[in-house]
């Protein structure tokens, strides 16, 4: 019988497949194993460390070549804690007192997770890499297989009750035909590894998909935000038909001849191969925080170098948009003083750090920047997150002259990009027209926009109709956004998860938009929408839409 | 054995860097080497979880102790990291 089961379409791809279960971390319950003599229960322990350590290493390799260097540290961690004293030394007491391995892997590394789960912040992260660790070391112990999510059978949708970055990191997207997970949402990290990596994906699906059998055949229905369990001729014909997207590499313009380009957002230089693939005309964001997550100390100027850099060349006569660091409260990184804060979206974050408490790092980024700008023919544009005033716009832009002016001196080759400034705060709308008297160009970041002008928190799914782009005070604050660039003769872009709909292209198109970015799995869609689109039909939606003053007139433009 | 009382200078204190940098010097030698507030309890120096455990910041003293054949360069060492602005 046909089941279905609604969640959150992580990507615009739909899939049909057999489901497979992954069910990590079932081990039975360490208490009611019996143990061995110590010297037997010794040997237990040591070839499961072994094991683990084989393991880590494989997992950082492939997460190393797959995802990138900064997602592949957090195993170098691990690898670190496996053999350390404070844990391994009461483990041999415990041994040595007649405990089975089990249980003593388990008291000790429970003491430890006590211990780091009464500490603040950075520590309390400690806590969750000793849970996987010690998970890790209790499957090996109770003989249980790994199920090897690189070798999953072609056609597989994988099921599983949450899966962690790494995990999402080894699928397939060649082989596997999509995955549904229990918890999670749009704007969580699966969902964007599921873009990353182009895999038909549905997030958030809740306890109802515990229900579906292995072997059951289901279909990934991005439509419609749904799994469906033996699906009928219908939806089995519609999630299949989807899958033949043209692969536009050339630049697009609409029906009549207007000029729009399509960018990737990415997060990481291993993400750079999908946006060339998916035909991006380059990156309309890169979210260089990033490069600063999951490590021990903050890149240098040659290794950034190296890596706006590499961006650059995949794209020699496109362009790329970087923005510098844009790290608060929100984001535990552990050679920064992150203080914790009441609300870090409104807390000291974006500019508002780089101005101040990571001036050097600022200045550093803005180094490599330059550099890389001097040595590429395409171009290199830079932006800045969460400015709320001229003073911080200009500031940002006396930064820029002075590091030009340092690299001068010294004699190393530059150039200053064209700068600009991401448009996400109700301020910077209202001042818009201020700010763009001093940069080339805007992009608006719909997702925060659209949580600072409603008041509604992106993460909280109990206001997620009030945080929707769709809102007619979204759409007049991106109007006027857009009249303010184009009165100073700057571009104008948007690189929230809206640029990405081919639903709503018409709309941006109407709203005088000039590049839209998103995640690369989404280009060819909006791509093939824009060439169908008459610019003149959209500017007349676009001023519907303006007028309109519900969401629900909003979306009724879109079904006209 | 030996000891010694250091003023931590790295600005991360003993986190990140500079106390993987501890850790890796007293796995190098033969001798036991603690570490600890000078109004506290000391911990293996060995251990990366008791290393960052102890929550030492920058301008901290902290009393290092090394015990074995190769105690005094052992104490060198770890002063240096310690005593070294980048960790």
């Amino acid at each position: 019988m046909t089941q279905t089961i609604s969640g959150v379409s992580a990507t615009p791809l739909s899939g049909l497949g057999i489901v497979r279960w992954y069910r990590p971390g079932e081990q039975p319950d360490p208490e009611t194993v019996t143990a061995d003599t110590p010297d037997v229960e010794t040997q237990r322990f040591k070839n499961a460390q072994e094991t683990a350590r084989e393991e880590l290493e494989t997992e950082r390799d492939r997460t190393k070549a797959r995802v990138g260097d900064e997602e592949a540290a957090v195993f170098d961690a691990h690898l670190q804690f496996l053999t350390d004293p404070q844990l391994t030394d009461p483990i041999q007491t415990a041994i040595t007192d007649g405990d089975a391995a089990e249980l003593a892997v388990e008291s000790a590394f429970g003491d430890a997770i006590a211990q780091f789960e009464g500490m603040e912040g950075l520590m309390a992260e400690r806590a969750d890499d000793l849970r996987d660790i010690r998970d890790r070391l209790l499957r090996i112990l109770s003989g249980g297989e790994r199920t090897d999510l690189t070798a999953l059978p072609e056609g597989t949708v994988l099921f599983a009750e949450r899966l962690t970055p790494s995990d999402t990191a080894q699928l397939d997207p060649e082989v596997v035909a999509g995955f549904a997970t229990v918890t999670g949402g749009r704007t969580s990290h699966v969902s964007i590894f599921a873009r990353s990596l182009g895999i038909p994906a549905i997030v958030g699906a809740g306890e109802e998909l515990l229900a579906v059998d292995e072997g059951a055949e289901v279909a990934i229905d991005a439509d419609e935000g749904a799994v469906v369990a033996n699906p009928d001729t219908a939806v089995r014909e519609r999630v299949t038909a989807g899958r033949e997207v043209t692969i536009r590499k050339e630049r697009v313009k609409t029906a009549d001849d207007v000029d729009i380009e399509v960018a990737a957002n990415i997060g990481t230089a291993a993400e750079l191969d999908g946006a060339v693939a998916q035909g991006a005309d380059g990156i309309g964001l890169f979210r260089t925080e990033f490069l600063f997550l999951d490590r021990d100390s903050p890149p240098d100027e040659d290794e950034q170098f190296e890596t706006y850099l590499e961006a650059l060349e995949c794209f020699p006569e496109g362009r790329v948009v970087v923005r510098t660091l844009d790290i608060g409260g929100d984001k535990p990184i552990p050679y920064l003083d992150l203080p914790e804060e009441e609300n870090p979206f409104l807390g000291n974050r974006g500019i508002r750090r780089s101005l101040g408490a990571d001036a050097e790092l600022f200045e550093t980024q803005l180094r490599a920047l330059l550099r890389a700008g001097g040595q590429s023919s395409g171009t290199l544009s830079v932006m800045f997150p969460l400015v709320a005033t001229v003073e911080e716009l200009t500031a940002a832009l006396e930064r820029v002259e002075a590091v030009a002016a340092d690299l001068e001196s010294a004699g190393i080759e530059y150039a200053i990009p064209e700068l600009g400034v991401m448009i996400e705060t109700p301020a910077a709308v209202l001042s818009a027209d201020a700010f763009a008297e001093h940069v080339d160009f805007f992009s608006i970041g719909t997702n925060d926009l659209a949580q600072y002008v409603m008041a509604a928190d992106r993460e909280n799914e109990a206001v997620a109709s009030l945080h929707d782009p769709q809102q007619p005070a979204v759409l007049r604050a991106i109007k006027r956004s857009v009249e303010a660039a184009h009165t100073n003769d700057a571009w104008i872009g948007m690189c929230g998860e809206m640029a990405g709909d081919p639903d709503l292209t018409e709309l941006l198109v109407g709203l005088g938009l000039d590049e839209l970015s998103m995640s690369a799995v989404t280009v060819p869609a909006v791509k093939a929408e824009i060439t169908t689109i008459e610019s003149t039909d959209a500017a007349a939606m676009g001023d519907r839409a303006l007028t309109a003053t519900t969401k629900s007139a909003v979306t009724e433009l879109q079904k006209q | 054995m030996i000891e010694r009382t250091v003023t931590v200078v790295p600005e991360d204190g003993l986190h990140a860097r500079p106390a993987s940098k501890v850790v890796e010097a007293a796995n190098a030698y033969e001798s036991t080497v603690t570490v600890g507030p000078a109004d506290g309890d000391s911990v293996n120096a060995a251990s990366m979880l008791a290393v960052t455990g102890l929550g030492v910041g920058p301008g901290d003293d902290v009393v290092v102790t090394a015990d074995g054949p190769d105690e005094a360069d052992a104490l060198d060492e770890l002063e240096s990291i310690l005593t070294t602005p980048e960790g």
